[in-house]
């Protein structure tokens, strides 16, 4: 500015040393410091500077007029007057009118840049926030942007009922206030939509003490439109980006169930030949001795009840298999449901235990008059048989195991409990999945791994529930209930099949 | 931030709300009955003077100030102070000093805070001041040089008391009240609506006008050329300098230094 303003003094000064009117050559000079200031202060400065050189010439100019009229001298001298004001004016529109393109552009590209890093969205409303700042050239601004339910807010707490932003957020139109409420120097603000798709995604706010021209808020509309997608670009990145990484997270996490499946699975077949052998190998040993040797009647006859026990074993166990087939495609266990009395069902199941095994203690304690529940017998012998022989193999020698049945409101609930080793809290969630052994499990007693599986899929077949309650050291119970339903079912008992 | 705390509601109340039409009328009534009275040579030929001074400069100050919402007395105070010192500076250059009334009362206005919404009792920079006095120095000398070498109006030394009068005159009421109308009331109201370029607009053409009216310009072509060049040029930068500072006092500077080299000029 100081230099524009020596220029114009020292041509002015050259102008009157020469002396020549206002038709001075010198005169000419005055287009340096003129362009100078047009190009450097747009058009305000080249409108000023015009101004001053006008202003400055004016003494050469205007006695001319007053002594001679418009002499040719005095028209050049008018003449360069239009020239300086309209080289002044247009040179500085045009400057700003390219500068103003050239910082569109750096916003834009900032934009993109800011946006373009993967980041929370405040995080990334207040980069953008800042990036905005420095090219915006205004007092104060703010972001708003929509998350959810949520206004992310950066350059402010909150967002206030009733406030620009709000009503911006609310109409989707851009408003601009001429006196934002500030005393002294006059205060604007100009809020304009996020859009995205065709509605606000959040709101752009500057104010600025001062000028917030037509242009400027035409350019903020622009970058606000921009900011909005490129929010809602950012959004979608990164929704796909977490997309890509929860699929990653799923397949890896199904993979790893598949191994751990077949590695079960492998367990199994190996466990399941060794649990059907044993049967066999009992019932192949035991038939060549009836076979080969003439043995005394009591010895045939206990030969023939071992046999007996290790087929039911084995029938058992192909049971088991049969319905973890049926469960596992999905179809539900084959049932015969009927009244049945729980008590009788029990007794016969222990007394089963009983008479086969001598190492534990089994009680049983069923509350009187329990009502009649809907099951298949088969099945529920079989879920007993499983609970009893899971309590007896896991308990230690000598200790006693509890069955009991009481009643509920509408349902009967069976109680098988223990005071084994217990099972481990995180693997109690696990218990019932097919082929899942609790680890060390093996080392304690045989088992194939698929008796807490059926027992879950008959009791849920019946309509009812079944629970593991366990205690390390202490004990396990598990519970089965099962629904007593009252009314015409258990008045006109009839076979139902279910499945 | 304004725009995220406060509650926005679109402006309801118009550019000329709060003035004091019933002030201004009562002003206008007496300025008229003076003029006739003096016309029908029942009151001497000053009256007319005093009450045109008292109705013009009273009645933009009070607008200013009713403008500037201080107690409903300040008005019509500023009023009666322009009116004394019209009266009294009748009696002599001395009586001049009367012109210090309004300023004094608008100076413990200012001082009181009742007129910041007209940039008085505000803060200033003095980088602000001086580019007022920069304004006011540059249009004088170009007055100063132009209206010798092109008007052939030069600087008069014979009348030294009768330009201090007209200085006093000029602080006191002229352009105290100009700037506090045009300036601190108009063009800040203005511009609390509109661009500052249609503000400045608006507020210098009413200034103009304001001059072009005044029966104590000298009405030859040269001279109201004169007037609107300058009185223009002055107006628009001491609109720039109220924007750009949020204070009157640079445009109060400006005004008075180029009032001031007015008056040294022996212009009738």
């Amino acid at each position: 500015m100081r230099l524009v303003a020596a220029a114009l003094v020292a041509v002015t000064a050259l102008i009157a040393l020469e002396d020549s009117g206002p038709a001075s050559l010198l005169r000419h000079a005055y287009l340096v410091p003129v362009l100078a200031a047009a190009l450097r202060f747009g058009a305000v400065g080249g409108g000023l500077a015009a101004a001053a050189a006008m202003l400055l010439s004016a003494p050469v100019v205007l006695p001319e007029i007053e002594r001679s009229g418009l002499t040719t001298e005095a028209i050049e001298g008018l003449v360069t007057f239009a020239v300086l004001g309209l080289v002044g004016v247009l040179s500085g529109v045009l400057r700003g009118r390219l500068g103003r393109h050239r910082r569109r552009y750096e916003i834009l590209v900032t934009i993109q840049r800011t946006l373009a890093d993967e980041a929370p969205l405040d995080l990334s409303l207040a980069r953008l926030r800042a990036a905005l700042a420095d090219r915006l050239r205004v007092d104060e601004i703010a972001l708003v942007a929509c998350d959810g339910e949520r206004l992310a807010v950066a350059g402010g707490a909150r967002v206030a009922d009733r406030s620009l932003v709000a009503r911006v957020l609310a109409t989707g139109e851009p408003v601009f206030v001429s006196d934002a409420g500030a005393r002294g120097r006059a205060r604007r603000a100009f809020a304009t939509p996020l859009m995205s798709r065709g509605r606000a995604v959040g709101v752009l706010a500057v104010e600025r003490t001062g000028e917030i021209s037509v242009g400027e808020r035409v350019a903020l509309e622009a970058v606000g439109a921009h900011v909005g997608v490129a929010l809602e670009n950012a959004r979608l990145v990164s929704c796909q980006r977490r997309f890509a990484a929860e699929l990653e997270e799923r397949v890896t996490a199904a993979r790893r169930e598949l191994e751990e499946l077949d590695r079960a699975k492998s367990a199994f077949v190996a466990i399941a030949s060794h649990e059907l052998r044993t049967p066999l190998t009992a019932l192949q040993g035991f038939s060549e001795i009836l076979a080969l040797r003439r043995l005394p009647p009591e010895e045939v006859t206990r030969l023939a009840e071992v046999m007996r026990r290790e087929a039911r074993r084995l029938g058992r166990i192909v049971s088991d298999l049969l319905d973890l087939s049926r469960i596992e495609r999905g179809l539900e266990p084959a049932l015969c449901r009927v009244p049945l009395e729980i008590e009788p069902t029990i007794e016969a199941t222990v007394d089963l235990f009983r008479q086969g095994t001598a190492t534990h203690l089994i009680t049983t304690e069923c509350e009187p008059s329990l009502p009649l529940v809907a099951a298949d017998p088969d099945a529920l012998e079989r879920v007993l048989t499983n609970l009893i022989s899971n309590a007896i193999k896991y308990s230690p020698t000598g200790s006693s195991v509890r069955v009991g049945a009481r009643a509920l409101a509408g349902a009967v609930a069976i109680e098988v409990a223990d005071a084994g080793r217990g099972i481990p809290t995180e693997a109690l969630q696990r218990v019932f999945e097919p082929y899942y052994r609790v680890p060390d499990a093996a080392g304690v007693a045989h088992g194939t791994g698929i008796g807490l599986a059926v027992v879950k899929a008959l009791v849920e077949a019946h309509g009812g529930t079944v629970r593991v309650d366990s205690t390390p050291t202490i004990g396990t119970r598990v519970t089965v209930v099962l629904p007593a339903p009252s009314g015409p079912f258990l008045d006109t008992p009839r076979r139902s099949r279910v499945g | 931030m304004w725009a995220l705390d406060q509650p926005y509601a679109p402006r309801a109340d118009h550019l000329l709300a709060d003035t004091p039409l019933a002030l201004l009328a009562a002003l206008a009534v007496g300025a008229g009955t003076a003029a006739v009275l003096v016309e029908l040579a029942v009151l001497p030929p000053h009256v007319s003077r005093v009450a045109g001074v008292t109705a013009a400069h009273g009645a933009l100050l009070a607008t200013a100030l009713a403008w500037a919402r201080v107690s409903a007395a300040s008005p019509v105070i500023a009023v009666a102070l322009i009116g004394l010192a019209a009266a009294v500076s009748q009696l002599g250059v001395l009586g001049s000093l009367a012109y210090l009334g309004p300023a004094l009362w608008v100076g413990f206005l200012s001082a009181r805070g009742r007129l910041t919404s007209l940039g008085l009792g505000t803060p200033v920079s003095l980088g602000r001041v001086a580019a007022g006095v920069l304004v006011g120095t540059g249009l004088s000398g170009h007055l100063l040089v132009s209206a010798s070498r092109t008007l052939g109006v030069h600087i008069r030394v014979d009348h030294a008391a009768e330009a201090l009068a007209a200085i006093a005159y000029d602080v006191g009421a002229n352009v105290l009240a100009g700037e506090c109308f045009f300036r601190g009331a108009l063009f800040n109201r203005a511009e609390r609506r509109w661009s500052f370029a249609a503000a400045s607009t608006v507020a210098t053409s009413a200034y103009l006008l304001r001059y072009l009216v005044d029966p104590l310009l000298p009405k030859s072509v040269e001279l109201m050329i004169g007037a609107v060049f300058y009185l223009a040029l002055l107006g628009a930068m001491n609109c720039w300098l109220l924007s750009s500072s949020g204070s009157l006092v640079p445009g109060l500077v400006s005004a008075s230094i180029f009032f001031a080299a007015y008056r040294t000029l022996g212009v009738r």
